[in-house]
């Protein structure tokens, strides 16, 4: 178990910046997740921790060791991949004890090693098979047992589960989150898929365009976006952004939407002038009549345990709202909206969160 | 990756190492040393007196390098085309097949490819044999004079090309087979749905999509043929080996014969040119058309 | 299509199968023949007219290639050198194309380029050069000798680092987190993931140097460093020429490249084609 602290990292391909510049502490025995949009660099940065990219500029700690220029079998993480990369003429076996054999370990010591993976990992039966004799669903486990037998500081996962169907992912997803509670070891964890996320991160890393968007637990990223990106990314369906002018009238916070309507807005909320107000969808209501504003319903979608309806206002502002699973409401009606403002965020022209921008 | 740019130099020196010194020894340097050897008046083994473009200048009016050029063309000729066509037609008539019986019919057609050539050449010149080769009952039965192909000069290199056609078909069937295996199936489907008949079907599908396979078994073979030797060598054994010489014979003949090494050395470099222009040209060619398709 | 013309649409086929068939075993008659001849004693492969099974069956000639030719020699030489020339060149090509295809290393591209030239250059006219340069190592009359002009076989190289291209860059970055050293990953991952590969270009190396003929010819002028191939051509009979006898030879001579063929079928066509730079 050991934390990681990247320290002003920044990373290049040719000319293209992929890393700028990018501070981060992984605290020992956390479960970190990677998210971002496909490209954000969340891979590049997962490679430069295991050694397999170099780092430019900028260090690297494991566990208080400098490892930016170590060799990536000497940094005492282990790596899952995408498509697993199981050698395909070793056995299980064979497969988990390649990497023990190269540091010379002794055979004692790797046979209760593998023995312990498979007993956490729950595959002794498919010790002796080939990877072509696996599922999709052990050979992932069989990935992970590899990583497991070397007992490492770290693991990193990259997507580990993509190659799987959509139950499978789930139970896996359970599987890890249960397997992290009971080894403890760090773990850092690349997926652009936010659910995934959600349900198995300590904190979450945000990842956009090289940059950091934003650190926090799931439920601060969630209830708190640092910026609209970060508020447009994590949730489904995503927050809306209405165009406001937001101003103080008597001490309370007025934002005016550009169809004339006001909203009253927390007084304490920080930011004033034309920005951009979000409200996720199950925060905006649909009422018969009085609501704050009023606007055309273009289609509706029936999930079952929530509806979700799709609004354009009178300026032609899309709104999404989320009610419950028996919205009468119909495509083409004219309804009235209400916005629980509670939880509401303003974000600025440069898409920082108002709050953020007033504390820096 | 974290890559140790000395160690990775210094192990891929290592790996490159048996290859490069092998490579240098029987390649790069004899290559040298034939172009040194064509200017000098040297035996096949010694040293000789630098003599300029002597040795080329002869070849000029040399009646068996004109033999050996002429023989080697019109050999290339007689095997390449007819091997081109022969092979084509057997490929299609194969892969008609399926199952055991392509194995087994292929394997009839492929089997002469893989014997040595001295074994082509014993089971030849029993079944030609003027006296008591089996072809030569055929030739009575059908009324036809009985010929001593090998002694001929007129019949000899036909002959040759013809077995070396037998001989060496099975290869570029192998390559037709899988140039047509490359057509998608779906192309011959949409070509049943539109009622084309066999002959329709392979002049407007097949066919050009297997141009540019046949483009590289025409290649490979007018390169290989104009290396011909050993057929030539064997079957004039006992024969007109002046007659019958092509151009590697008379390198060796030159060289190993006349103990000529110097002479040789010039015809070497010949031959060296004229498959290096031949390939270049090929190569520039499939390229063109390649990016013409 | 109507039942009609369906119907005729079969029969043609049927026709063209057996026309097939009996063209291949036309094709392959030769072999049979020279076979059958092999069988026959030496009166009987001399009769005017065709008889396809020998009245009285004798492996006389076979008795007689065995104990009164040099054969066995000249097996033990073909295969010290099929085997000597296949080994080396399979393994200098395996190096070689791991070097191009995985490390990175300064004149990489214009070693591959130089390569890749090297096709184009006939080895056949340096059979002068590699007979002084043999002569002078006194290599002639050995097996070395007959071994190394044979080992220049670029296509292999670049076939290997082909394939080796081909394997995904996760398995080399997961052995290279194993901590596996450059020759571990070559020999534990890179060449077991393509023993397919191996396999196959080891039988058709051996094949083409089984059969090597120029070159053994030359470089062994004593009939004890012949190879099969070569030396099958040199007996002569004091008395008269015995067919048989001759073609019982070639008949031991093929065998062992012919077997090798008709159990690694598969194979064998697959690097055929691979050498060609068709991807079977
Ligand atoms: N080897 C490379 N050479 C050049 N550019 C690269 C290389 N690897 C990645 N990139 C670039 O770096 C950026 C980040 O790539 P990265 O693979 O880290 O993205 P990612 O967040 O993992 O995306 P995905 O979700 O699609 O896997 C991309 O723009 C990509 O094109
Ligand atoms: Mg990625």
């Amino acid at each position: 178990m050991a934390d990681i602290v990247l320290d002003h990292v920044s990373k290049s391909f040719g000319k293209v910046r992929v890393i700028d510049d990018l501070s981060l502490t992984v605290q020992s025995g956390e479960f970190i997740v990677f998210l971002g949009p496909s490209g954000s660099g969340k891979s590049t940065l997962l490679r430069m921790i295991a050694g397999l990219e170099t780092i430019d500029r900028g260090r690297l700690l494991i566990g208080g060791r400098e490892c930016q220029t170590v060799a990536p079998g000497q940094r005492n993480v282990a790596m899952v991949f995408q498509n697993y990369a199981l050698y395909p003429h070793m056995t299980v076996r064979e497969n988990m004890v390649f990497g023990l054999r190269n540091i010379g370990m002794a055979s004692d010591e790797i046979r209760r090693r593998v023995e312990e993976a498979a007993r956490i990992l729950e595959m002794d039966q498919l010790l002796d098979r080939r990877p072509s004799q696996l599922s999709g669903g052990q050979r992932q486990r069989v990935a992970i047992g590899r990583a497991i037998v070397k007992e490492p500081a770290a693991f990193l996962f990259d997507e580990p589960l993509s190659n799987l169907d959509a139950a499978l992912r789930v139970r896996t997803r359970v599987e890890l989150a249960e397997l992290h509670h009971r080894i403890g070891t760090t773990m850092i964890y690349v997926t652009h898929d936010q659910t995934e996320a959600m349900t198995m991160a300590d904190r979450i890393v945000v990842l956009n365009d090289c940059r950091i968007e934003q650190v926090g637990t799931p439920m601060e990223v969630y209830t708190a976006p640092a910026s609209r990106f970060v508020a447009g990314f994590i949730g489904s369906p995503a927050m809306n952004f209405l165009p406001v002018e937001v101003i103080n009238s008597d001490g309370q916070a007025l934002a005016t939407l550009d169809d004339g309507s006001t909203i009253g807005l927390p007084p304490d909320i920080a930011g004033r002038g034309r920005l951009d107000l979000g409200v996720r969808p199950e925060n905006v209501g649909i009422v018969g009549e009085g609501g704050m504003t009023t606007g055309k319903v273009k289609v509706v979608e029936h999930l079952g345990d929530r509806t979700i309806v799709y609004v354009v206002l009178g300026d032609g502002t899309p709104v999404t709202a989320q009610t419950g699973g028996h919205s009468q409401v119909r495509a083409g009606e004219v309804v009235g909206l209400t916005f629980d403002v509670e939880g509401a965020r303003l974000f600025g022209t440069d898409g920082l969160a108002q709050d953020q921008a007033a504390a820096i | 990756m974290i890559r140790d740019a000395k160690k990775e130099w210094l192990i891929a020196l290592t790996l490159i190492a048996p290859f490069a010194a092998i490579y240098g020894l029987v390649f790069v340097y004899p290559t040298i040393d034939m172009f040194l050897l064509s200017f000098t008046d040297a035996p096949l083994i010694g040293a000789g007196d630098y003599v300029g473009l002597e040795n080329y200048t002869r070849l000029t009016s040399d009646r068996r390098f004109d033999t050996a050029v002429w023989n080697t063309a019109w050999f290339v000729v007689l095997s390449v085309i007819p091997g081109t066509f022969v092979a084509l037609g057997i490929a299609l008539a194969v892969s008609r097949l399926s199952g055991r019986l392509q194995t087994a019919v292929l394997a009839l057609f492929f089997l002469p490819y893989i014997l040595p050539v001295s074994v082509i050449y014993l089971i030849w010149d029993w079944t030609l044999n003027f006296q008591f080769g089996i072809a030569m009952h055929i030739f009575d039965a059908l009324g036809i004079d009985r010929i001593p192909v090998f002694k001929s000069a007129t019949w000899f290199i036909p002959a040759v090309a013809l077995i070396t056609v037998w001989w060496t078909c099975g290869f570029n069937v192998l390559l037709f087979l899988a140039g047509l295996r490359a057509i998608p199936q779906e192309i011959y489907e949409a070509a049943a749905l539109d009622n084309a008949g066999r002959w329709k079907t392979f002049s407007r599908v097949t066919w050009p999509l297997l141009w540019p396979i046949t483009a590289l078994n025409f290649t490979i073979q007018l390169i290989l043929q104009m290396k011909i030797f050993d057929q030539v060598y064997l079957f004039s054994q006992g024969g007109r080996p002046n007659d019958n010489l092509v151009m590697v014979y008379y390198i060796f003949q030159r060289a190993f014969q006349n103990n000529h090494g110097g002479r040789a050395a010039a015809v070497a470099v010949v031959l060296f040119f004229i498959v290096i222009v031949v390939s270049v040209l090929n190569f520039q060619l499939m390229r063109f058309a390649e990016r013409k398709q | 299509m109507t039942p009609q013309t369906a119907r005729r649409a079969n029969l043609a086929g049927g026709a063209i199968t057996i026309l097939t068939v009996v063209c291949a075993v036309i094709w392959a008659f030769p072999l049979y023949w020279g076979i059958v001849s092999s069988l026959k004693p030496e009166d009987e492969v001399v009769r005017p007219y065709i008889e396809l099974w020998p009245d009285t069956l004798t492996f006389e000639h076979y008795v007689h290639a065995l104990t009164a030719t040099q054969i066995g020699r000249w097996y033990l030489n073909s295969i010290v050198t099929a085997v000597g020339t296949t080994v080396l060149t399979i393994l200098t090509s395996i190096f070689c194309g791991y070097a191009l295809s995985q490390l990175r290393f300064p004149l990489r591209r214009p070693l591959y380029w130089l390569i890749l030239a090297s096709f184009m250059v006939p080895t056949q006219v340096l059979i002068i050069n590699h007979f002084v340069l043999v002569a002078n190592m006194g290599l002639l009359n050995t097996w070395a000798g007959i071994i190394l002009p044979q080992l220049i076989h670029p296509v292999i190289i670049i076939i290997y680092k082909q394939f080796f291209d081909q394997v995904p860059k996760e398995f080399r970055e997961a052995a290279v987190m194993d901590n596996a050293s450059e020759w571990r990953i070559l020999f534990k991952v890179f060449v077991p993931m393509n023993w397919g590969v191996t396999t196959a270009l080891s039988i058709v190396v051996f094949i083409w140097s089984w059969n090597a003929f120029l070159w053994p010819f030359l470089a062994a002028t004593k009939t004890e460093w012949m190879t099969i191939t070569v030396g099958i051509t040199q007996v002569n009979d004091a008395f008269g020429i015995y067919y048989a006898r001759e073609l019982s030879l070639a008949v031991l001579a093929g065998l062992p490249v012919a077997l090798a063929y008709l159990l690694f079928q598969r194979q064998v066509t697959r690097a055929i084609t691979l050498s060609a730079g068709i991807k079977g």
